[in-house]
């Protein structure tokens, strides 16, 4: 009986606690600021201020982690007025230094697999372009960037 | 080994083993914003009218004449904006032509001393007032010939603003 008992807070012990292990984190909008009807605004992915960025920290070194976005091709403003968004090949980034400066360009609307620095951290950045139209309605618009993360 | 302890160290690969292949997923979000100004708004005012002209004598329309064409603008205040015309080189009677050249302004007030330039296709600078109005003048002058046939002559001026 006494081995059983041990044995079963070794199990205890030894059971990965995964998801307290790992962590993505949103820490900044991607913002257009303001917008002109008719003038499409587009936000780097190296735009310190405005650029959205996701912090991740793994279980270890050297980890990969598989990065997928969920992009709106829309945001809602006013009385359920919509103005376009797109994003292209290059308007993701990766970065095992987690600095806007450094990163490896990669396209977010396809499933993206780097691997974590030395230390288990990396960031995502994310820039995009808005389409207002020439007679877009004023106000502010709204939409929401979902990513998800993998960690092997 | 008692049957209790195999079933748990059974347990206890599994786990093990977990722990060496298993995968986390995680997801955030961040939101994405936008503040969409004011669309521009032009509305003709009033049409540039020559008026009567004769033969062989130069007819002009100033700026500030009340036979000056005008334009009002509307938009988000303070924006800059650029205007652009498509202007005739020609007034229109059937075939029969009339030549015209063509002045502008644009001011922030409704008053035609403001900044002056040449309507064209090319992109002209302007400000809207710090309430979002915009006033644009237009006049020119026709060159009729010692020949040219009598009649009402028209034509078309079509200004377009862009926001910068």
């Amino acid at each position: 009986m006494r081995t059983c008992l041990t044995i079963c807070s070794l199990v205890i012990a030894l059971a990965p606690p995964v998801a307290a292990q790992t962590s993505v984190t949103g820490v900044r909008p991607l913002v257009f600021g303001i917008v002109f009807p008719g003038v499409p605004r587009a936000v780097p992915r190296t735009d310190a201020a405005n650029s959205g960025q996701f912090d991740l920290r793994g279980r270890g070194g050297g980890r990969q982690v598989l990065l997928t976005f969920t992009l709106p091709t829309l945001m809602t403003g006013p009385a359920g007025a919509t103005m376009p968004l797109a994003f292209g090949g290059n308007d993701a980034g990766f970065s095992v230094s987690q600095s806007v400066n450094n990163q490896v360009a990669f396209d977010p609307r396809a499933p993206y697999r780097p691997t974590l620095s030395n230390n288990g951290r990396g960031s995502v950045f994310l820039g995009g372009t808005a389409n207002p139209s020439v007679g877009q309605r004023a106000g502010n618009y709204t939409g929401t960037i979902t990513l998800t993360v993998v960690f092997f | 080994m008692h049957t209790a302890t195999k079933v748990t160290v059974l347990a206890l690969a599994l786990v093990a083993a977990g722990a060496v292949t298993g995968q986390a997923q995680n997801n955030a979000t961040v939101n994405v914003t936008a503040a969409v100004q004011q669309p521009v708004v032009v509305v003709k005012t009033r049409d540039l009218d020559f008026g009567l002209v004769f033969p062989g004598v130069n007819k002009q329309i100033t700026l500030g004449s009340a036979s000056a064409g005008t334009f009002a603008v509307t938009g988000q205040a303070s924006a800059s904006v650029n205007l652009s015309f498509v202007v005739p080189g020609n007034l229109n009677l059937g075939p029969t032509l009339l030549p015209v050249t063509w002045d502008g302004s644009w001011n922030t007030a409704n008053a035609a001393g403001g900044t002056t330039f040449t309507p064209s296709a090319a992109l002209t600078p302007a400000t809207l007032s710090g309430t979002g109005g915009l006033f644009v003048f237009v006049g020119g002058t026709v060159a009729p010939i010692v020949s040219q046939a009598p009649g009402n002559y028209t034509g078309t001026v079509t200004m377009t603003v862009t926001y910068q």
